[in-house]
């Protein structure tokens, strides 16, 4: 199962074994990750599971579709390069490895 | 069973086979009375369905749903979200600028709209829905017993949403537009004719509630009008975009917190549970309207000939997404006729839809239901049925008309 780490506003590290097929943000909530809200469960509607993916990983993600797209402007912290709605980004093998760190402030 | 279906599938090949006929009417006084073993019937019957009466194919799993709702590219809604299709003639309306357009015409569309109500303006509404949510409270409390869709639900959508847009609407107005909504989604039936007539009276007053003299200053409704004089909308679509609005806002949330009001009276452990543990409150909402989904049908139209669930369709046809029946499909839900507020629902029921033309306002329905949820858990400490809930016969939306309640101060 794909290793992926979330990194809190306080810098303490978290690492979940995530099944391909699984978003970060339904990983995340399931494990009681606090930082990631997801309010709207992944309809692109609430701008609450912002991730900003670190170095190297940015191009293993799936493309960034219009609803999310415009979602990212609406993002408590503010819009980054690195910025992605971790509802849309669905675990594959090729992410494993991959580290995120979680957007503050979320809400 | 099972094996039957996964052997025809695998004999239909890429080519698949014809839809399998279902000879029921869905927009019956019976069916919308009691929607959920017709729900059965179209599920068990096929991945996709020819639905005899209207010529039209119809899917009630919650795969195919979903896939409908979602894949733009082989199922448009720019033939209209309707029954019928807006490119014949003798269409009876205009295009909802919104709802009926596809990517990338929409996508330009949704974005002014999402700006206009972004996130950051939807939590600037929290206060003022809270203080309309004490004062309802208040007077519940005071009436003991009452009916919980008229105090409760309308009492609550229809003063804050119209506020949050900035238009009124008076209340005994709504009801019947929104019947006229939802049946008009729908076939040109008696249901439908009944509710047209009904508005009759109120049409010229409906058509004027979502002009520009009509907007108050400072709701969002104003936005989307100021956003059309800064050709960020196309001219003459705000009026089309606000009306969308009002349709989809009201009647919607209305139902979803009578439903969850119903739910969480009949559940007197999970009434306790979301007293004791007010985070739950989001999960009552969301499974009332995975429960009963409010708006229960949506149309497409197949853009070319493609086959869905192992099952053939011919372009131009008219599919039906049966939502409600989608939201309980045993394939993808366990227990799926029982409440659960611990569920985790939220994504996955299809009662906002799904795809690029998921509700729009869908936080808004949720900021809505949460805040008036939220100040009756704090303040009531039981809450039970006082008398059987009725239904409003409506062709494409489920709703109660009636709900009597019994509650007890905190």
């Amino acid at each position: 199962m794909p290793k992926v780490t979330f990194i809190n506003p306080d810098e303490s590290r978290i690492e979940l074994d995530i099944p391909v097929g699984t978003s970060l943000m339904r990983a995340a909530t399931a494990h009681g990750i606090d930082g990631i809200v997801g309010d709207c469960g992944g309809g692109l509607t609430c701008a609450t599971c912002h991730v900003l993916v670190e170095d190297g990983y940015l191009d293993r993600m799936p493309p960034v579709q219009p609803n999310e797209d415009q979602m990212l402007d609406f993002t408590a912290m503010g819009r980054s390069p690195c910025s992605r709605l971790s509802c849309q980004l669905v675990v594959t093998e090729e992410m494993d490895g991959l580290t995120v760190r979680i957007a503050d402030p979320q809400l | 069973m099972l094996r039957e279906a996964t052997q025809a599938t695998a004999q239909a090949g890429k080519d698949g086979i014809e839809a399998p006929v279902l000879d029921i009417d869905p927009f019956t006084e019976t069916v919308l009375a009691d929607p959920y073993p017709f729900h059965a019937a179209l599920r068990e019957t096929g991945a996709v369905v020819l639905l005899r009466p209207y010529g039209i194919y119809a899917v009630g799993r919650h795969e195919e749903a979903k896939t409908v709702l979602s894949d733009d590219e082989r199922f448009m809604a720019s033939a209209g979200t309707g029954m019928y299709d807006l490119r014949k003639p003798g269409a009876w309306r205009p295009r909802s600028p919104l709802l009926e357009t596809d990517p990338p015409e929409h996508t330009k569309l949704r974005a002014v709209l999402t700006r206009i109500i972004s996130p950051f303006v939807i939590r600037k509404w929290r206060a003022d829905f809270e203080v309309e949510a004490e004062r309802i409270v208040e007077r519940i409390l005071d009436l003991g017993t009452f009916d919980a869709v008229k105090e409760i639900a309308e009492g609550f959508v229809l003063t804050v949403f119209p506020n949050a847009i900035g238009v009124d609407i008076p209340h005994e107005n709504a009801v019947a537009i929104g019947d006229m909504n939802f049946n008009a989604i729908g076939p040109n039936n008696e249901i439908f004719q009944r509710s047209l007539r009904k508005v009759e009276p109120i049409l010229e007053w409906y058509q004027k509630s979502f002009q520009r003299e009509s907007m108050r200053p400072g709701g969002f409704g104003e936005q989307i009008y100021l956003a059309q004089d800064a050709s960020e909308l196309p001219a003459d679509s705000a009026p089309g975009l606000v009306r969308s609005f009002i349709r989809g806002g009201m009647d919607t949330t209305i139902a979803g917190i009578g439903f969850a009001l119903n739910q969480l009276a009949r559940s007197p452990e999970q009434w306790d549970a979301i007293r004791t543990e007010p985070a739950l409150v989001r999960g009552a909402f969301e499974e009332a309207i995975r429960h009963e989904a409010p708006s229960q049908t949506q149309f497409r139209t197949v853009v070319r000939e493609t086959v869905l669930g192992g099952v053939r369709l011919d372009a131009d046809r008219k599919v039906a997404i049966f939502m409600g029946a989608a939201n309980r499909d045993p394939r993808r839900w366990d227990h799926p006729d029982s409440y659960d507020i611990r569920r985790g629902a939220a994504g996955i029921h299809l009662a906002f839809g799904s795809g690029a033309h998921i509700c729009i306002g869908q936080m808004i329905a949720r900021l809505e239901a949460e805040v008036i949820l939220s100040a009756l858990a704090r303040r009531t400490a039981t809450i039970e049925i006082a008398g059987e809930p009725s239904y409003r016969i409506i062709n494409t939306l489920r709703t109660l008309k009636e709900l009597p309640l019994r509650v007890t101060r905190a």
